[in-house]
């Protein structure tokens, strides 16, 4: 395909999403909504501003970041090495214990919520272990599979040179698995983000989800938008990106039908090097410290605010706290 | 292994390879529609292997020549009788031999180049050394300019000789091929035979090659052994007297080479039937013809 067609079949694609952006834009502006309970998208790019301006968004994403990204390496350390263990030694005990993982996968931490606040107390803790418990799943159940059903063959071709245990684990059976085990992660990280905005909503002093509730809370209906459009474009946008390093980090194979590129040209695909892999580590590594630190900050003003203002009041200069309280 | 005490751990011999009374017995276990039982893979199996020769194994599918080969591969044990490399006993899996698939098992997330190079990172070859027995290598099967492509970008002919220059990079002196180029076209399995028996003349390995086509097994072997099933016995060793080096150009049409081709056809035709029936049993001669992959 030219490349002219690629960008036509680029902007063929985009365009029910231009329509839709159009269309919240007019509908209120002509008055076939109500203004007050649905802003027009410039209202609400322009609360967007604001808040990135006043810096309180990018506080807010930071802590929710911080929780997301920390129940995900906890739910990454507790599945993947279970996973592995299960899918490749003890496959009996896997089976004998399928049926339990599987309703213990579909135990929902909200409707289980009293009992996830008795364990784990309230506070980040319980934030934390709601998000791990969600994502824990998928990828135990993807690493699993993807353990079991690697290539006979290729387990035959190396066990024909004497490797050992460990060099079966490292060489053959992980490097074989990591595409499918990655699918997990990719499934386990979009749960991580829907929870923990629900999460944050249920109970929280900050994050995306306590911004959009405490928002609704005060009938500040243009934030409400505000909060909503960025956590929807973070999701897009993180989902993309998994679905991006998918494609260069696995590009040795041959293209899954999940992988749909504009046209059969096969576009350039860049694999990421060291340079990236550090990129990559640092700003996990500015999230996690970072994000403690404002998450700690936070709570303590909320500690020594719990009598009077609160210590979240003086972000927005508004009254609030209407039952978001903490866990 | 009940009875591998018997067995010497070590025997005098100058033959590469001596398979000795190699019996392999697999339990079958009760089902629904038949009762348990025992199957023969291989009944008594002896068999020796010059250094350097070229020996192909054929037979119909059931015979057990697999059974053997992994066996000879260190990756089966045999419920009695021993196989020795050099006079050793063999005890598992090592890097003495190298081995080559039907089905490449190539790992696709390694370029070629990293592929030829897993049996030298397992024998914990220094990186800088690698590179240069990899580029020997993978020059030696006629793919040089891929070195740094990924398997699904290769074609089946391709990727079989990546398998071939994977098992010899690490330098066994053995190479054991289970039906290498079965899942290739006609045409390139040809183009394959020929450069297989190239590098053979090349390298000075001991092949074992096993093969359900007699044509391939005529062209390749120094001696062809014709395996029988039902027990997989070993019927007859036949002297391939072909000059070399041979190509398939003239060599499949020369007189002598049908001449072998019938007789190895006889051989697997008139296989005696005395033997228990396994239920599956097929007639020899529908589960192999002379005529199979060319």
């Amino acid at each position: 395909m030219s490349q002219a067609g690629y960008m036509n079949n680029y902007l063929l694609r985009s365009s029910g999403v231009l329509l839709f952006l159009t269309l919240w834009e007019t509908a209120p502006r002509l008055a076939w909504l109500d203004p007050y309970f649905v802003p027009p998208l410039s209202v609400v790019v322009a609360e967007i501003g604001l808040l990135l301006g006043t810096g309180d968004l990018p506080i807010h994403l930071l802590v929710s970041s911080w929780r997301g990204v920390t129940g995900l390496f906890l739910a990454l350390l507790i599945a993947l090495p279970l996973g592995v263990i299960l899918g490749r030694w003890l496959t009996g005990l896997a089976d004998a214990l399928d049926p339990l993982l599987r309703v213990l996968s579909q135990v929902n931490p909200f409707a289980l919520l009293p009992l996830f606040l008795l364990f784990f107390g309230i506070g980040e803790t319980a934030k934390v272990a709601v998000v791990t418990w969600v994502t824990l799943w998928p990828i135990l159940f993807y690493t699993i599979t993807a353990t079991r059903t690697v290539d006979p063959l290729q387990i035959k071709s190396a066990a024909a040179l004497g490797v050992t245990r460990s060099q079966m684990l490292c060489k053959v059976i992980l490097p074989a698995a990591v595409p499918t085990i990655f699918i997990g992660i990719r499934i386990g990280a979009s749960l991580t983000f829907f929870i923990l905005i629900a999460a944050e909503m249920l109970g929280a002093g900050s994050g995306l989800g306590w911004l959009v509730h405490n928002s609704a809370m005060n009938y500040l209906i243009p934030r409400i938008y505000a909060g909503a459009t960025f956590i929807i474009l973070l999701g897009f946008l993180l989902n993309r990106f998994l679905l991006y390093l998918e494609k260069s980090l696995f590009a040795w194979q041959e293209y899954p039908a999940s992988w749909t590129t504009a046209g059969e040209i096969r576009p350039y695909v860049w694999r990421p090097g060291k340079g990236a892999a550090i990129a990559g580590a640092a700003t996990l590594s500015v999230i996690l410290i970072l994000g403690a630190c404002e998450v700690r900050k936070l709570n303590q003003e909320a500690m020594a605010g719990a009598g009077g203002s609160s210590g979240h009041a003086k972000h927005f200069g508004t009254p609030v706290e209407s039952g978001s309280g903490g866990f | 292994m009940a009875r591998d005490a018997d067995v010497p751990q070590q025997i005098q011999t100058d033959a590469k390879i001596v398979v000795k009374g190699i019996t392999s017995v697999f339990h079958l276990k009760k089902t629904r529609t038949t009762p348990a039982g025992e199957f023969i893979a291989l009944n008594d199996i002896n068999l020796e292997v010059r250094k350097g020769e070229f020996l192909v194994l054929v037979g119909p599918s059931g015979c057990g020549k697999s059974t053997l080969l992994d066996i000879l591969a260190g990756l089966a044990h045999p419920t009695s009788g021993g196989v020795y490399i050099d006079g050793k006993k063999v005890t598992g899996p090592a890097l003495d031999r190298g081995i080559v698939l039907q089905g490449y098992a190539l790992f696709p997330w390694r370029t070629v180049r990293q592929n030829v190079e897993f049996g030298l990172e397992i024998k914990k070859v220094p990186k800088q050394e690698r590179a240069a027995i990899s580029d020997n290598f993978i020059h030696l099967v006629g793919l040089d300019g891929f070195a740094d492509r990924f398997p699904h970008e290769l074609s089946g002919g391709m990727k079989q000789r990546v398998a071939i220059a994977r098992a010899l990079a690490y330098d066994p002196e053995v190479l054991l091929m289970d039906e290498p180029f079965a899942a290739v076209d006609a045409q390139t399995r040809e183009s394959l035979q020929d450069e297989l028996l190239r590098i053979w003349e090349a390298t000075g390995k001991t092949i074992l090659f096993v093969t359900h086509s007699i044509e391939e097994a005529v062209f390749l072997g120094d001696r062809v052994a014709v395996l029988t099933p039902n027990p997989g016995t070993l019927r007859e060793i036949v002297k391939i007297d072909l000059p070399r080096p041979r190509h398939n150009s003239d060599t499949r049409s020369s007189a002598e080479f049908g001449w072998i081709r019938r007789k190895i056809w006889e051989l697997l035709q008139n296989a005696p039937s005395d033997a228990r029936p396994h239920p599956n049993a097929v007639p020899v001669a529908d589960a192999i013809s002379p005529t199979a992959a060319l």
